[in-house]
């Protein structure tokens, strides 16, 4: 058999064992005449062998018990959709990566027990820690134009929104916008009262898990009163006393469900 | 736990290292892992009689990773800046490792997350190159440039590392 031309293609193929066992004895000797080739094969073979040894000892560790029990059917409930990623994406605007790793850092740093609802307050308080420090752009559609407001939101997010009206507990709707939560929309209504405190109502279509309950930032201000249920997420964000936010939580909620056909 | 299950909990040891390749942190790839997991137990019709269960996980798996390398483009612009800072970012997790693996894994993190994905699943997952196409849905001619172009791009950043490397021994 007259020997063919190599190149560089078959040195990849070689290495990974996709080279004919034929051709193998016709390409060594072909890298022996050819210096430079040869260095750079063996570059790439020691490269191989690196990253090989470098995540070999992952196959050693023991099996987290939270990915074992999602299989063997142990686990609680499937989270809904990407835990940390959401959550990293949210973190990656909140820490305003400066120094480089900041990212990085940011996810590590997050509790490994993230769930649906936790996304849920956190994307809401993320929302609310962002939007509600905004003075000249802090919604998107102001209440002024409340009408359109609603409507755009409503078709964004698949269901009938309403704004509740929380008048009686002194907070008046100063507009909203439309947020990315994952794959999915939210929608974000900014409340003031007139001593200029805001609250948030963070809406979303959310999966089909049923929950409720209150959140708190560890960074510390902010809670989250939240509901998912009748597969939509709604949370309630502010930095008021507790109890209060529990009442506007309530109300604004049981509005909420009214609005949308579902009470 | 019937038959599949427990084929599907035997490979979660590959599944994690895949993970970690691709996404080096340890807590985000045991997320993926985990959305893997939830993805292929929730989609267990799909899951042909006779089919490797391997492949079936890993071809799920490489999905929600383009998905996420979609939603997180800054990705690269901030690893890129770990070759240079590299010693000041470890994490504790992280000390352990050697500098040699820190500097192939910051290495593998800067090339895109298309030829990590070639090169990982070849290279150290040894998949054939056929294998790899289908489970990447791409054909094999794509697959092997892909591999071929990440590990050029992989020693061309560690060459660059043992530069400056040199360099800073010469500047003492």
């Amino acid at each position: 058999m007259s020997q063919r031309d190599f190149s560089e293609r078959d040195v990849h193929m070689a290495l990974d064992g996709e080279l004919p066992q034929d051709e193998r004895a016709e390409l060594q000797a072909w890298l022996d005449a050819s210096p430079e080739m040869k260095a750079r094969s063996q570059r790439f073979e020691a490269d191989r062998m690196r990253l090989r040894e470098t995540f070999a000892t992952v196959l050693d560790e023991p099996v987290p018990d939270s990915l074992a029990r999602v299989v063997t059917g142990e686990a609680k409930k499937p989270s809904a959709a990407a835990p940390r990623w959401r959550m990293a994406a949210a973190a990656a605007l909140l820490l305003a990566v400066g120094a480089g790793g900041g990212y990085l850092a940011g996810m590590a740093g997050l509790g490994r027990e993230a769930q649906a609802r936790d996304e849920l307050a956190e994307e809401a308080i993320a929302a609310h820690t962002i939007y509600a420090a905004e003075q000249r752009h802090a919604v998107e559609v102001g209440a002024n134009d409340r009408d359109h407001l609603l409507g755009w939101l409503s078709k964004r997010l698949g269901l009938t929104l309403v704004a509740p009206d929380l008048a009686a507990e002194g907070f008046d709707l100063v507009g909203g916008r439309l947020l990315p939560a994952g794959q999915k929309a939210a929608a974000h209504l900014l409340y003031e009262d007139a001593k200029g405190n805001r609250i948030s109502i963070y809406v979303t279509p959310e999966g089909a898990e049923k929950a409720k309950g209150i959140y708190k930032d560890e960074e510390g201000a902010a809670s989250a009163i939240y509901w998912l249920d009748k597969g939509w997420g709604c949370a309630v964000v502010g930095t008021l006393p507790q109890d209060q936010l529990l009442d506007i939580g309530r109300n604004a909620y049981r509005q909420l469900l009214a609005g949308a056909g579902m009470a | 736990m019937d038959e599949r299950r427990a084929a599907i909990l035997a490979e979660i040891p590959r599944l994690r290292r895949y993970a970690r390749a691709l996404l080096r942190d340890r807590d985000s790839a045991d997320d993926l892992v985990q959305d893997c997991l939830e993805r292929a137990l929730a989609r267990m019709d799909n899951w042909r009689t006779g089919e490797s269960p391997r492949r079936w996980l890993f071809t799920i798996m490489h999905h929600l990773f383009v998905d996420q390398t979609r939603k997180t483009k800054r990705r690269a612009e901030v690893v890129m800046l770990t070759l240079d800072n590299s010693e000041a970012l470890s994490s504790p997790a992280e000390q352990a490792e050697s500098i040699a693996s820190r500097e192939i894994m910051d290495a593998l993190q800067a090339i895109s997350p298309e030829r990590r994905a070639a090169l990982v699943i070849v290279g150290i997952e040894g998949f054939s190159y056929a294998e790899a196409a289908t489970m990447l849905g791409i054909p094999a001619g794509t697959l092997m440039s892909r591999v071929a172009r990440g590990r050029e791009e992989l020693r061309g950043l560690l060459d660059d590392v043992a530069r400056r490397r040199t360099i800073r021994m010469v500047e003492r």
